[in-house]
């Protein structure tokens, strides 16, 4: 029993490490398919935006309040600004797109896939002499690793808008005031450590959603399965990434 | 040339294809003809690799189809044609990309030229002015065919046919059966064809293999195949209920859900 799952997880991790190397591979390989790309940069990325404007939107807006509560009692109210900056630029923004994207891209990857996988489509483009890597994966991952990190800077900015409107109109902070504040915070060190671990989790979230499509068995249940085992498996890495990640620039820079 | 030797294959410890022996000279009409799930489409999926074998090996021209890599790989793969059981088109493109897929993909033919090919092969299945539609408005057969025409637009050396005419009405299955045998005639394309129908696998095949028990068991012409004195094979060409094949699988799991009529009067 333990064998047998120890072999799995072993295959699982295998199976994901050929996939990006095959990814990773193809990828340079003439020529790209730029109409696909630019399609799944609007599918993943443009199509997202309401999505983790609300997110980033409310982090910001929550993050502004709790810690109002606890600065307050130490009238240090004006240190917000800089506490909502340096943590959506370096952990939230990041982390919380990440995690919306996952959900949202990463699921309709894998059903589509798998859909393709379980009605022989991807048979079908073997037989067409077409790689599927090429095809279907290299395009996902493509338009993810450059959409991701866009998305976290469109993040940033919205949560740090959204503890700005509290800060400015409920605990009565100058709004110059808190603006100066935010950026005296932020050094290019705390954006672009945001940016690399988005292109990281941009790299899990379509690899994982594409092995998982391509693995599908077993009709529409199997699709139903693996869609929720990709945005479960593209969460929980995503999270502990961010969690080796965070020490590793903890101590590099 | 396509000549498969022992070919090996099986799906978590179930044997599919056990030894598995065949050879299909150029010019050749070859239907296989065997239960559902016995391993047809298996088969198939192994001559154009997609699938590898667990043993055994299959050779395309001479080539060695396990040891072909990158661009020639490619190459042998363009001579293929493939018509799949459930057509397999692509959703998300229409009609036209469908059917012209690999030209667009792999050749530097000229957009006039590709909608020119794309319509001919249409034509060829009878199927006119839908190239802008997407698949999902498609009827079942429609699909088929659109299926068929994408598998000989690149007019392909050989070409497999997975259950060409399952899902269409008879006069229609008769035209496939018919464009099966005119494009072996004027094109001398190699065909392999899998299918239950016996009627229609006398018509088109030029000979005739019985797939049972994962190997190939017996093969002939179609007239060796309607006189053959085979049990197991005369079964399943008059398409009796009982005899070897069914009393086998009696015999095993199945015995308690279907008792053998014997079992009963007995």
């Amino acid at each position: 029993m333990l064998k047998n799952k120890i072999l799995t997880f072993t295959e699982y991790v295998g199976g994901v490490t050929m996939l990006l190397f095959r990814t990773l591979g193809w990828l340079f390989v003439p020529p790209l398919k730029r109409k696909q790309v630019i399609e799944q940069m609007s599918k993943a990325g443009v199509d997202s935006f309401s999505i983790v404007f609300l997110t980033a939107f409310f982090a910001g807006i929550v993050l502004a309040f709790q810690t109002a509560y606890t600065m307050k009692q130490m009238s240090a109210e004006i240190y917000i600004a800089s506490l909502v900056g340096l943590s959506m630029t370096r952990e939230l923004g990041p982390v919380f797109t990440a995690l919306v994207v996952a959900a949202r891209v990463g699921a309709s990857i894998t059903a589509e896939v798998g859909t393709m996988n379980v009605t022989e489509q991807i048979d079908a483009l073997e037989t067409l002499a077409t790689n599927p890597i090429k095809y279907l994966v290299v395009p996902r991952f493509l338009a993810l690793v450059i959409m991701l990190p866009l998305l976290t800077i469109y993040a940033d900015f919205v949560g740090i808008l959204g503890g700005f409107i509290v800060g400015v109109s409920k605990l009565h902070i100058a709004s110059h005031l808190y603006i100066s504040k935010t950026f005296d915070a932020l050094v290019y060190k705390d954006i672009f450590t945001g940016l690399l671990k988005a292109v990281i989790f941009a790299g899990i979230i379509s690899i994982v959603a594409c092995y998982e499509g391509m693995h599908t068995r077993g009709g529409a249940e199997g699709v139903g399965r693996s869609t929720t085992l990709s945005v479960v498996i593209s969460c929980m890495l995503v999270i502990s990434a961010d969690c080796f990640f965070t020490a590793l620039f903890y101590f590099m820079f | 040339m396509i000549e498969i030797k022992g070919l090996c294959k099986s799906f978590n410890g179930q044997k599919v294809l056990d030894g598995l022996d065949l050879c299909v000279k150029k010019g050749e009409t070859v239907v296989i003809i065997g239960r559902s799930g016995c391993g047809k489409s298996v088969l198939l999926k192994h001559i154009i690799g997609i699938l590898n074998p667990d043993a055994g090996e299959i050779l395309v021209d001479d080539q060695k189809m396990a040891k072909l890599k990158g661009k020639d790989f490619l190459k042998l793969r363009m001579k293929f044609g493939m018509l799949f059981q459930g057509a397999a088109l692509f959703d998300s493109l229409d009609v036209y990309e469908n059917v012209g897929f690999a030209l667009i993909e792999h050749t530097n033919l000229s957009k006039e030229e590709i909608r020119l090919r794309v319509h001919q092969s249409l034509a060829s299945v009878d199927l006119v002015d839908i190239e802008a539609k997407k698949p999902a408005e498609l009827s079942g057969g429609m699909k088929k065919r659109v299926g068929l025409a994408r598998a000989i637009c690149n007019n392909p050396e050989i070409i497999l046919y997975d259950e060409p005419t399952t899902g269409l009405d008879p006069i229609m299955a008769d035209m496939i059966n018919d464009l099966i045998i005119r494009l072996h005639r004027q094109l001398k394309v190699t065909s392999i064809v899998v299918r239950h129908d016996m009627i229609s696998a006398y018509k088109i095949g030029t000979r005739i293999a019985m797939l049972y028990d994962g190997k190939i068991i017996a093969q002939g012409t179609p007239d060796e195949i309607k006189n053959t004195t085979d049990p197991v094979v005369r079964q399943f060409i008059t398409g009796a209920a009982h005899g070897p094949i069914t009393d086998n699988r009696n015999n095993g799991y199945n015995s308690k859900i279907c008792p053998p009529d014997r079992q009963i009067l007995g």
